[in-house]
């Protein structure tokens, strides 16, 4: 264990010299690398938002989060049509339908609209597509796509995200765990990314957004983004065992931060201009949880390390 | 040495280099290619016994035969393709000219010549000349999905053959470009995935998910069954097609009945089995003429009873080959009713060549996606694809400052994107709208790795100033690559289970993104530290 040194003295007179340049950036150094255990308390309260979040959808829709038909079964309908009115259409189809629960979105490509979706569940895909012609018109073969989810694979399709969830937790572990040789290292580092996960889960209820199963395919890629920074984190300040562990841990973050702003810009543009459903909840979901791993990241998983490194340095001096 | 020839002697760039083109050559990209090529020649028909043949759906977009001229008539799209159809009569003789490339290189021309007798008789569907050789998902370029599911769990034995015969079910139905798969999700259930590419065609889920057991029984007695009991089924309009006697008749209700008949031969034993059972029934007269056997042929398909003939009297013990196959179809009109029941006889056609399917199947998924929103969503793709990139150039400037750090980056980016498409043409892997999610992803990723070795290279102090803790270029890019490493193989294991969850249904994001990773590493990462190494290198000097 000897291995680790942060050079306390050091730091402290490095701080000093910061705090009285007194430039509000420099304050804010400061204050996060005396008092980042108060940062913690952020991350804590987000959890915490997040548990509330995913209890009350639970309560509500007896599921801890809202599932679209891709991965509850029902019929997704999508037309090109240059008709907008879909209050009009939709409390038509309510009527018609009563039994079955029906959600009508507009396709738009920027502020243009091209078409109308429509996701309904107990209904024959044919008797909507009748109903849709009544109210809009005749609408040729070539201009509408029906896609249609038998419930018991969108059922199983929904479990085998939590399979999917977990085995990527489990890969991902051991590969930490084979880099860094150190227990503590690894659960912090997995830790920042399912709570990165779990608070963007957090989020989505709360805007009562749609799991669709293209989102579990973003949910997986955000364990890989946030491991991205958790190991060039855990590279900078365990691996190469710096003398300065707080500068190494500034120049980890200007190049996570940088890596967290160009991720975040593809998705967003991405997000902004995708005219497709999947794509734009992928996009969303990335989005998210980009904005939530720069704290999981800089504010968790760094605070983890830190004591860590604190503990390891005590047991080294009498 | 200058920094020029650096950059054209490091064997990392050269390797970079000839990747890019070979991937480039598997694109193969052609803005001008012309034409519209085949996609399916239906059996049987005019163009078929003109000599024309389907695709294999094994060939490269870019190999396929293209028709280029009717009739003398340039054809350079489907427009052009559509309005010189739409003008053929019947009875007339088409001339149809195609070209075909082989190699990428060659090009192999061929002219048909084909007798139109009727002219919805030509049997051939075309799309636009593919321009280069990406494989587009059914979300992009239109098409229809079904996922089904056996009853039991097949052997790979019995997989084969649930395979071959809904291959060739789709064939004689008249379809093509069909792809077949067995998928699996975690929980090890099993899944046969069928996709269609280029049309919405809903009325094959049926003749898909039928199991398509044809029985004909007299009395409780199995005379003959579909598949290995029949030799041959005619499909031709000389004997087979709505029924001449009855037709088409209005019902009490006001819809429309139609019958269908057509001839089947069967095997000798067949009909060996069939004298041997009406051997022993009785003559009944109904009125005049000829009399009837007192028990009737019932055809039964999958269990339920499609029809039920009465047998001639002189068929009695008599081992005939020959028989005729009726059913009956309606609508609510009387050209519904004739298309339903054509329909339908279509289907029994086929599943009395085929035989039936090892195991009963249950559809629970169709897809039946549109042209022209596939279209419309991969013009908005592009366009995402381009602006991301944009906009990871501009963060990237912002951060670095230096045309000369940038440049290296976007550069990198640009080749990256072309490498997962081309990689993705190579090994024939479809870009669905999941795969676009994985390009854009694999942007982002990529460029993480190039932000990790640029500051790696860039912050590591002056030589003279810290020789202690001074690294030299390739120590920091040893450096640099432990965090890339380490950041692909936790990307890898994220992706994994996908390959294996949910039928397969994200398998598209999933490759896209370990293939783009997968090339990041071994290909581009190290080609970009070198470039970048020489290009900094005068900086410290």
């Amino acid at each position: 264990m000897s291995k680790l040194n942060s050079h306390g003295h050091e730091k402290r007179e490095q701080h000093k010299e910061s705090s009285k340049s007194g430039s509000f950036l420099s304050r804010l150094k400061d204050f996060y690398i005396k008092d980042y255990k108060k940062l913690f308390l952020i991350i804590i309260g987000l959890t915490l938002l997040s548990i509330v979040s995913i209890i009350y959808t639970y309560s509500q829709v007896g599921d801890f989060t809202r599932r679209d038909v891709s991965l509850k079964g029902g019929v997704s309908l999508t037309i090109t049509t240059p008709y907008s009115d879909i209050n009009t259409l939709e409390s038509f189809l309510i009527e018609k339908f009563p039994e079955s629960s029906i959600i009508l979105r507009t396709l738009s490509s920027g502020s243009q609209v091209k078409g109308i979706i429509i996701e309904a569940s107990d209904v024959q895909d044919k008797e909507l597509m009748d109903a849709v012609q009544e109210k809009i018109g005749k609408i040729d073969k070539e201009n509408y796509s029906v896609e249609i989810m038998g419930s018991s694979l969108g059922e199983s399709f929904f479990k085998e995200m939590f399979i999917a969830l977990a085995l990527a937790f489990l890969f991902m572990g051991l590969v930490f765990h084979f880099y860094f040789r150190n227990f503590y290292v690894t659960f912090a580092a997995l830790l920042s990314a399912f709570l990165d996960i779990f608070i963007t889960l957090g989020v989505m209820n709360f805007f009562g957004i749609r799991l669709s199963a293209g989102g579990i395919a973003a949910y997986l890629m955000l364990i890989g983004y946030s491991v991205d920074t958790s190991i060039l984190l855990s590279t900078k300040l365990i691996k190469e065992k710096k003398d300065d562990s707080d500068k190494a841990l500034f120049g980890a973050m200007k190049t996570g931060l940088t890596m967290s702003a160009a991720g975040l810009a593809a998705t967003t543009i991405s997000f902004f201009l995708a005219n497709n459903i999947i794509l734009k909840q992928i996009m969303l979901i990335l989005i998210v949880g980009l904005l939530i791993d720069i704290l999981t990241t800089w504010i968790g998983n760094v605070t983890l390390l830190k004591v860590y490194l604190e503990k390891s340095n005590k047991k080294n001096r009498p | 040495m200058s920094k020029l020839n650096k950059l054209l002697t490091n064997t990392r760039i050269w390797i970079y280099i000839i990747f890019f083109v070979l991937t480039m050559l598997a694109i193969n990209p052609n803005p001008f290619n012309k034409g519209v090529a085949i996609r399916t020649v239906t059996l049987n028909n005019s163009a078929y016994l003109a000599g024309m043949q389907s695709p294999s759906p094994s060939d490269a977009p870019m190999n396929r035969e293209r028709i280029i001229e009717i009739n003398g008539q340039s054809v350079a799209n489907m427009d052009d393709y559509e309005t010189i159809i739409s003008g053929l009569l019947d009875n007339s003789s088409l001339f149809i000219k195609t070209e075909k490339s082989k190699l990428g290189l060659i090009t192999e021309s061929k002219t048909y010549t084909i007798l139109l007798s009727s002219k919805d008789n030509l049997g051939l569907k075309v799309y636009d000349a593919p321009k280069s050789n990406i494989l587009l998902g059914l979300d992009l370029q239109g098409g229809t999905r079904v996922v089904l599911q056996p009853e039991t769990k097949l052997a790979p034995e019995d997989v084969d053959i649930l395979v071959k015969n809904m291959q060739e079910r789709l064939n004689i139905f008249g379809l093509s470009d069909t792809v077949i798969r067995v998928a699996n999700d975690l929980a090890n259930n099993q899944f046969i995935v069928v996709e269609i590419a280029g049309a919405n065609e809903e009325e094959v889920k049926e003749l898909l998910s039928k199991q398509g057991k044809f029985v004909a029984k007299i009395g409780n007695e199995s005379v003959f069954v579909g598949g290995k009991d029949i030799t041959y089924v005619c499909r031709t309009a000389q004997c087979s097609g709505l029924d001449p006697q009855y037709g088409c008749q209005q019902t009490s209700d006001g819809s429309y009945a139609c019958r269908f008949m057509f001839s089947i031969t069967l095997t000798t034993g067949a009909s060996e089995k069939q004298a041997e059972v009406t051997r022993g029934l009785d003559v009944v007269y109904e009125g005049m003429g000829e009399g009837y056997l007192s028990q009737s042929l019932d055809l039964y398909l999958d269990d339920s009873l499609v029809d039920s003939l009465r047998i001639g009297s002189s068929l009695r013990g008599n081992p005939v080959t020959d028989i005729s196959i009726s059913g009956s179809g309606a609508g609510r009109s009387r050209q519904e009713a004739a298309t339903a029941t054509l329909e339908s006889m279509k289907k029994l056609q086929t599943v009395l060549i085929t035989g039936s399917l090892p195991v009963k199947l249950t559809i629970i998924k169709t897809d039946a996606l549109s042209p022209s929103l596939g279209k419309e969503f991969l013009r908005n793709a592009i366009l995402i694809a381009l602006l991301s990139e944009i906009a990871v150039t501009a963060i990237v400037i912002l951060r670095y400052k230096k045309i000369k750090v940038a440049m290296p980056i976007i550069t990198v980016i640009t080749s990256e994107i072309l490498l997962i498409l081309g990689i993705s043409a190579l090994f024939k892997q479809n870009i669905d709208i999941a795969g676009i999610a994985g390009i854009v992803v694999a942007i982002g990723t990529g460029v993480d790795d190039q932000i990790v070795i640029t500051d790696e290279l860039l912050h590591h102090g002056k030589k003279e100033k810290d020789e202690e803790s001074y690294l030299t270029y390739s120590q920091r890019t040893k450096k640099a690559f432990f965090i890339v490493m380490a950041a692909f193989f936790a990307t890898v294991a994220s992706m994994i289970p996908l390959l294996f969850a949910g039928a397969g249904l994200l398998k598209g994001f999933a490759i896209t993104t370990i293939i783009g990773v997968t090339n990041g590493v071994l290909i581009t990462r190290p080609a970009f530290a070198q470039m970048m190494e020489i290009l900094l290198e005068d900086d410290e000097e």
